[in-house]
């Protein structure tokens, strides 16, 4: 379980205080799947920020009883001067995973061949970002967090990368934070509108989807 | 397609061993490089400056009471100050250099501290055993005692880690202490004791120079390696007080640092 309580962010700014967020309020259980929809400068970063737990709130508390993925396909930690066997194993390590099946899923996953002993600076952009997906699909999370980017590549990878994320949602939670309408409608059971700072939920995703379009 | 890997449950203990193991890999295989000689060039940096500067005042003829080996009395004592300052100055970094790594749940600032000075206490104790291996073989060196040496070793990176988050914690604060943290460990090396013996100073200047913890380890050290052909003045207890006053405020201020980092400045 994942919940927040009356979580605020402010940034201190030359003009003076910012309050980012406003009172959050959401928790998410495994089998959730949420969609946070907001427009631009709304605070989605700074939401997804908290929810990974890389930035604490001013105020207000978060409970954390489950592992949550950093945002999905983000390069967080990687040494681009090491290879991306070597940052396969920095991950495995992490989680406490076999070295070994985890070097042969991202291996077969990312597609990268004989680029997979090359260092990552060497790697294009796209094959940069397939050796980000599959870190992130290497580790069985109990919650997935989804900043925009949840597939990457051409058409195929992406379906590729669609169709693991279809798997691993089942049995895990979502927080699919994102302007793709087209994802959360496939993806969400749930979805809420973030303005004001304040997350406002709805009946269904649909109609927060036409709150959303209503901004 | 291959087989996702699953994760084992496992105590919090375990997973902090094993967070750190991750992290000191990671930061090794940085710092090797991927080459296979990258081991040398980790290992030269001390090695070079140790050897030099004692080759130094080996050729200038400084002559050390009781037939102390010079190159070995000044190799050393640089060494394990090399690492108490490089683990300061590395370390104290490690806070703002590793704000991204956050993002995995699992780490925390001690974590990354822990796993960056470990790194740099293992080169250095590879260092120092390699300039007592020397000395066995050119000097006909051994170590009087070496169990104590290498706890005294222990306690200068001990020093070193505490201080590392203490600074560390602080910069996220105020950002100019990162202005100090090189003079400082500069202005460190003459107060410190690594060159030369307390019992040679006046009294005077022997007490104020033992308020610096430093001071009483590296005393300590030269003991535990010549033996009684030098007088050493250390008070351990004192050494201790301030390894676990340091460690202890610099947890403190890790935690206090946690809340404020933020990826955004």
């Amino acid at each position: 379980m994942l919940e927040l309580r009356n979580v605020w962010k402010s940034f201190e700014q030359r003009q003076g205080r910012k309050d980012v967020l406003r009172g959050i309020n959401v928790r998410v259980n495994r089998g959730d799947h949420l969609g946070i929809l907001g427009r631009n400068g709304a605070g989605k970063s700074t939401l997804v920020r908290v929810l990974a737990g890389v930035e604490a709130p001013t105020r207000g508390s978060i409970r954390r009883e489950m592992l949550i993925s950093w945002p999905l396909g983000g390069g967080y930690g990687i040494q681009s001067s090491l290879t991306g066997r070597n940052n396969s194993r920095f991950i495995a390590r992490l989680y406490g995973l076999s070295l070994s099946q985890t070097e042969a899923f991202v291996e077969d996953f990312s597609e990268l061949g004989r680029y997979f002993d090359e260092p990552v600076k060497h790697y294009s952009s796209g094959m940069r970002s397939r050796l980000m997906m599959a870190l992130s699909f290497a580790v069985d999370f109990d919650g997935y967090l989804v900043d925009e980017a949840l597939s990457t590549g051409d058409a195929r990878f992406a379906n590729k990368c669609l169709s693991v994320f279809e798997e691993r949602r089942q049995n895990a939670a979502v927080i699919m934070i994102s302007h793709n309408l087209n994802h959360v409608r496939r993806y969400c059971r749930t979805a809420a509108v973030l303005r004001n700072g304040m997350l406002e939920f709805y009946e269904d995703v649909d109609e927060a989807i036409a709150a959303y379009q209503g901004l | 397609m291959v087989e996702i890997p699953r994760r084992r449950a496992m105590s919090g203990a375990r997973a902090q061993v094993q967070v750190v193991g991750a992290l000191f890999m990671r930061e090794m295989l940085t710092r090797f490089g991927t080459s296979r000689i990258g081991y040398v060039w980790l290992l030269a940096e001390p090695l070079i400056l140790g050897s030099m500067i004692s080759l130094m005042h080996a050729l200038s003829g400084s002559d050390l009471p009781n037939g102390l080996p010079t190159f070995l009395f000044y190799a050393l004592g640089y060494t394990p100050f090399l690492m108490f300052r490089s683990i300061v100055a590395r370390g104290s970094n490690a806070v703002n250099g590793n704000i991204s790594l956050l993002f995995h749940n699992r780490i925390t600032l001690l974590d990354t501290m822990i796993a960056r000075n470990l790194m740099e206490m293992m080169v250095c104790f590879t260092v120092c055993l390699l300039f007592i291996l020397l000395g066995m073989l050119i000097f006909g060196e051994l170590p009087h005692q070496p169990a104590l040496l290498v706890a005294g070793w222990f306690m200068s990176a001990l020093l070193a880690h505490g201080l590392a988050m203490v600074i560390g914690s602080a910069m996220v604060v105020m950002e100019w202490v990162e202005h100090l943290v090189h003079p400082f460990t500069y202005l460190m090396m003459p107060i410190s004791a690594p060159f030369y013996m307390i019992d040679m100073l006046p009294q005077g200047t022997q007490e104020m120079l033992l308020w610096n913890p430093l001071v009483s380890i590296h005393e300590l050290n030269r003991w535990a390696m010549f033996g009684d052909r030098v007088i050493p003045h250390y008070d351990l207890v004192y050494v201790l007080a301030w390894i676990i006053g340091l460690n202890v405020l610099g947890m403190a201020g890790l935690r206090m640092a946690r809340p404020r980092l933020s990826l955004s400045d």
